[in-house]
């Protein structure tokens, strides 16, 4: 504490930040109503106060290094209890948002997640590979055949007179998109963490939030362990007030994320353990759960929309839209492909299916740079707060 | 004139069912007066009663026995009579019940051991007022020979001339006297001012500039530039001015007292009075006394001091570690200098200024003080200064540190939209060092919102100095009165040229002088604009009252005045010394000249004078002793065991009120206390209370308002001055085998009605453990 601190304003961070929603920033006249209101705030050096003055005068290194920012769960009790006007949650939401760009590299693909000018290009760019795909899955099969003969593989894994979606779109090409995407995705959040970890414990070891000298990196890990019945359970994000119906839509998306991943990897092995390609029948368990999940995750991110639309005082900016977007569509898109298969209408369903993938696209190969990176970096944060006993 | 009594005594309010009416009456029919009767005495029927016997002549001077004289006074009023109330109702039948003090049975009446106190109490009161009626007269009012109606304002700042307009547009001729040579003062200075209307969030350009060109057409606005005040001689009314060039020395400069190290010799010891008046007129040579008028002074009503101030000196602050010897480290005056000749640059080198911190309280860590003279207006002028910064610089960061960020009323949405800005950074903070680094400057702070050791890098640093009042340099005023030129006691007010501001803004120590302005408190353009209508009506107020022979304040409209008999007096001068408003001068001889338009009317004069000399129409010795003689002391001859006698003499400012209260409140006290109430406690003469005692009553308490540096006393000294003279008379008592005790002094508040009965009965209860006063029965 006694160490010096210079202080850089950066009018940059703080336009951006306004940008991102936080536009409320410089109303704090640090009474703290906020730190005395949340309801997950730590009792030794609470947040938002301290943050809502750090992001005021725009600093930068102060913030996006804080831990604290991914401890909120923009509940909205301070927002809604300011003196002021200003609204704590927003801006900590447009900090998180902040954070992402800064630790996720390249750089440049956060703020073109961040900027609705991009949309296009993050919607047009998997439109076309995904179009060039499905042209060649469709005419030219038979040379695909071919060249997959050579190494003695089969091409097709469509069975053959019913509709299904590897008929219009390879599953070849599913999983070479995918799974090399997956482990890119995999690579930057862990190049990323490394960075925020260490800025996180250098933050919180200056602040005096926690009395750990270094990082324990097994007993981070047991701390992950630790956290996730509190994530699952949502625990933090009951205890907020305003919010609080914000709890189930969350958790529903949640569990049909997990849900699906389940079904995405049965299906991936049984397909290339036990040669078996899908569609399964709706009676399989599998399906069920797929079904479930699906549509769960409908109901859970139409309600997301549904409670942003109504709710005038929370701000909802691009960032929020975007990922709501995102998931609702792939969602819907997910169940009416479904649908349309069953009710054989065959280009409806193939039709349905392409968006179905732009949208896959959009999760996963912007996952560490959207809102959605909050999975990773909140988990995190949450975690090393556990490890360093931060109350 | 040819006095005819009448009593009317009021039934109504509980005072018929309460006391024996009959016996009652019977007091002043005793003495032969006329006593009347009404159940309801303040109603038409009521009034018309009395007024038929005023008109057929039967009565010009009444005692009215009903309510206090503080309500219903506008509907007992009669032209031309004395009119003395009795305090039948809040003094007497309000805080004293019958279940408390149940009446006597016919039997109980007659013998020598059972009394009523409720009805001893009305009685005396009746009798009391009675004794007043003969001893008072109606006041002729005052009117000076010469007279002028004419407002002259010092100071051509914005505050004189915004006071000069409002004076012009009520139809006074007013004279501006500025020193400069232009009018416009400060805020003719600025690059722009805060901003003065809704919504209340952007600068703007300052007002001087339209304020002159509107002075411009008013003809009778005399605008005298290059000109100050050598004396003001005279009273309110008939002020005689001598003007002279700044710096000029004239014979009318106004003489001034020996500063203090001139008031002892080579060994420090005090000069007798004659060597220190041959010092003083040695010290004012060539300077005529104040009593000698300038044949070619101007004559003038009444003054408004507008004066304004001056930064303060902040090189004389003890500030090293803000490093104000640093060509970049400037005040917020020189700031702002800099910034009405355009863009922020630094002195050292004329290079933008782009980052730059404002420091508001000097303080480090253990004192978070702000400088002195500082206040609300130094925390606005530091976020009109900061936002100067971003105005020049899209790039541009003004840091405050404040220790209090004081932006009062609808200040409060300037304070806000700089906070929006985006290049604005405030935080609370201890400042510890200011030093240079590299090319630019460094702050270091402690204890911020930012929650541990701050620094920042700035290319300037600018700290918030005052505005010091110019009354803490010199006198401006320049009074010929002969407690000098001044203000009295102005250091309890910081010098700022001041009362009581609480109660009586815009009115100094000298009746027809008023402030307004940054000279009575550090103000923005908006509040002195503001105070300067406020001073304007009550220099209009002073002129027009003067004029009526009336006093101005706080006893608006009374028409008496101090009268001296000369034949006695000794030339004591205690009287011009003691004074609160410096309204006498005494000749070579030591003879009081009386000013009376100067006067205040509180008669503190009165109270001082050991010869009893000093009087007022309704208001002397003789009137307010011949009430204390008026009480009935009850000895050993009338009753077994005899009731206690005191005296109250209580203000009629505040603590009256405060009794009354408690009557209002049905709150009982000893009845056997006799409240007289004075003008102020300095009136109070130390006859009266040897007088009471002498009568054998057995206790005085002298009941008046809180005095010392937060005064509530109406007459600044009034109350202070009181206890002074009990303080003396208690040797007195005791060469008399006396207690000191049987005489107490007491503050009290308007508000704390509720402590008095506990403070009367304390004193009672002190006096009745002492035992009966020795004197009783003689």
């Amino acid at each position: 504490m006694t160490e010096t601190y210079l202080a850089q304003p950066d009018l940059g961070f703080i336009a951006q930040i306004r940008g991102l929603g936080g536009d409320t920033l410089k109303k704090c006249y640090q009474c703290a109503t906020c730190s005395v209101a949340c309801p997950i705030s730590p009792e030794n050096s609470p947040f938002p106060r301290k943050e809502m003055i750090a992001a005021s005068w725009g600093l930068k290194d102060r913030l996006i290094k804080s831990g604290d920012i991914w401890l909120c769960h923009n509940c909205g009790d301070c927002t809604d209890l300011c003196p002021r006007g200003a609204a704590p949650g927003d801006v900590l939401a447009a900090v998180r948002a902040a954070a992402i760009t800064e630790y996720s590299q390249p750089k440049a693909l956060g703020r073109a997640v961040n900027d609705p000018k991009k949309l296009p290009w993050l919607l047009g760019i998997p439109a076309i590979w995904f179009a060039v795909f499905a042209y060649i899955t469709m005419a030219h099969g038979d040379v695909m055949t071919k060249i997959f003969n050579v190494f003695g593989i089969a091409w097709s894994h469509a069975h053959e007179g019913v509709i299904a979606q590897a008929n219009f779109f390879s599953t070849w090409f599913v999983d070479l998109t995918f799974v090399p995407l997956a482990g890119a995705v995999v690579i930057i959040f862990l190049l990323s963490l490394r960075r925020f970890i260490t800025d996180i414990h250098e933050n919180a070891v200056m602040e005096g939030k926690t009395e750990k000298k270094n990082i324990d990196y097994k007993a981070l890990l047991q701390a992950v362990v630790k956290t996730i019945p509190t994530i699952l359970r949502h625990e933090k994000f009951n205890e907020c007030e305003t919010n609080k119906e914000r709890a189930t839509p969350h958790m529903m998306v949640l569990f049909s994320f997990i849900g699906l991943a389940i079904v995405t990897g049965v299906f991936f092995i049984v397909l290339y353990v036990f040669q078996t390609p899908g569609p399964y029948s709706q009676l399989n368990p599998v399906k069920w759960l797929g079904n479930i999940a699906g549509v769960a995750l409908v109901i859970g991110s139409g309600l997301m929309i549904k409670s942003r639309l109504d709710n005038k005082d929370q701000i909802s900016t691009y960032k929020d839209w975007y990922i709501l977007g995102v998931v609702f569509a792939l969602g819907l898109t997910g169940m009416l492909t479904q649908m349309a298969r069953l009710a054989h209408l065959e280009w409806t369903s193939y039709i349905l299916y392409y968006v179905h993938l732009i949208a896959i696209f959009n999760l996963f190969a912007f996952l560490p740079f959207s809102k959605m990176a909050h999975l990773v970096y909140r988990t995190t944060a949450m975690a090393y707060a556990e490890f360093s006993n931060r109350k | 004139m040819d006095k005819k009594y009448g009593v009317y005594i009021c039934t109504g309010c509980g005072i018929g069912d309460t006391l024996d009416m009959e016996d009652l009456v019977e007091i002043p029919e005793e003495e032969g007066l006329n006593c009347t009767t009404h159940p309801f005495l303040c109603s038409k029927e009521g009034v018309a009663l009395i007024q038929k016997d005023v008109d057929d002549g039967k009565v010009n001077a009444m005692v009215i026995g009903a309510c206090s004289r503080r309500v219903n006074f506008d509907v007992f009023r009669f032209d031309n009579c004395i009119v003395e109330r009795v305090n039948l109702r809040e003094g007497v039948v309000w805080p004293h019940s019958r279940e408390t003090y149940p009446a006597l049975t016919e039997e109980q009446k007659e013998d020598e051991e059972h009394f009523d106190r409720i009805q001893m109490k009305a009685e005396d009161y009746i009798r009391m007022g009675m004794i007043r009626l003969e001893k008072v007269k109606l006041p002729t009012p005052y009117k000076p020979e010469s007279f002028s109606k004419k407002i002259l304002v010092l100071g051509g700042g914005v505050t004189g001339m915004a006071a000069a307009l409002d004076a012009a547009k009520t139809g006074y001729d007013v004279t501006i006297v500025e020193k400069t040579d232009a009018l416009g003062g400060y805020a003719a200075k600025l690059r722009s001012q805060m901003p003065v209307s809704a919504p209340f969030e952007t600068l703007q350009a300052p007002v001087a500039d339209k304020l002159i060109q509107e002075i411009q057409g008013y003809p009778n606005i005399d605008v005298r530039t290059g000109c100050e005040v050598a004396r003001i001689a005279g009273q309110p009314g008939e002020f005689t001015v001598t003007f002279k060039k700044p710096g000029e020395r004239i014979p009318f400069d106004v003489p001034f007292p020996l500063p203090e190290e001139m008031l002892v010799d080579e060994n420090g010891k005090e000069l007798d009075p004659e060597a220190a008046h041959a010092k003083f007129l040695e010290y004012n040579e060539g300077r005529k006394d104040i009593l000698n008028l300038d044949p070619d002074g101007e004559l003038y009503g009444a003054v408004i001091l507008a004066a304004g101030w001056r930064p303060a000196d902040l090189s004389k602050m003890g500030i090293d570690h803000l490093g104000f010897d640093l060509p970049d480290v400037v005040s917020n005056h020189e700031f702002e200098q800099i910034a009405a000749k355009g863009k922020i640059v630094r002195p050292s080198d004329g290079k933008p200024a782009k980052n730059v911190v404002f420091i508001q309280s000097p303080g480090k860590e253990d004192d978070d003080a702000d400088f002195d003279y500082c206040g609300s207006v130094t925390s606005q002028v530091a976020l009109k200064q900061a936002r100067y910064v971003t105005e020049d610089y899209t790039d541009g960061k003004a840091y405050v540190i404040y220790q209090h960020m004081r932006t009062p009323g609808l200040q409060e949405y300037f304070y806000k939209s700089m906070q929006q800005e985006d290049g604005v950074f405030m935080t609370k903070g201890a400042v510890t060092e200011v030093k240079s680094q590299g090319n630019g400057l460094e702050v270091t702070a402690v204890n911020t919102l930012l929650g541990e050791n701050l620094a920042l890098k700035a290319d300037m640093v600018v700290v918030a100095g005052g505005m010091v009042p110019v009354t803490k340099d010199d006198p401006v005023v320049n009074l010929a009165y002969r407690q000098g030129p001044g203000f009295r006691d102005n250091d309890i007010f910081g010098q700022y040229a001041d009362s009581n501001y609480i109660c009586f803004p815009y009115e100094t120590q000298r009746t027809g002088i008023y402030a307004a302005g940054a000279i009575r408190r550090a103000m923005t353009i908006e509040e002195s604009i503001e105070d300067a209508a406020g001073a304007a009506l009550k220099a209009i107020q002073c002129v027009e009252s003067a004029n009526r022979g009336m006093s101005v304040h706080p006893r608006s409209g009374d028409m008496t005045f101090p009268e001296f008999f000369f034949q006695r007096c000794t030339q004591c001068k205690r009287c011009t010394v003691e004074c609160p408003f410096g309204a006498l001068d005494d000749d070579a001889k030591g003879t009081p000249k009386a000013n009376p338009t100067r006067c205040r009317r509180c008669g503190t004069c009165m109270g001082a004078c050991p010869e009893r000399i000093i009087s007022f129409a309704d208001y002397t010795i003789d009137s307010i002793g011949s009430q204390v003689k008026a009480i009935k002391v009850p000895s050993e001859d009338d009753f077994d065991e005899p009731p206690f006698r005191f005296l109250a003499l209580i203000c009629e400012n505040d603590a009256f009120p405060a009794l009354d209260m408690v009557g209002l409140n049905r709150i009982d006290y000893s009845p056997d206390v006799r409240f007289i109430p004075v003008r102020c406690l300095g009136s109070v003469n130390t006859i009266w209370i040897k007088d009471a005692l002498a009568q054998g009553m057995d206790g005085v308490i002298l009941i008046g308002c809180k005095h010392g540096d937060d005064y509530q006393c109406h007459f600044v000294k009034g109350s202070e001055l009181a206890e002074v003279r009990v303080k003396k008379i208690g040797d007195a008592l005791s060469s008399l085998a006396l207690e000191e005790e049987r005489v107490a002094f007491v503050e009290v508040a308007i508000d704390e009605y509720d402590k008095l009965p506990k403070i009367i009965n304390e004193f009672v209860e002190e006096v009745d453990a002492l035992g009966p006063n020795p004197f009783k029965g003689f």
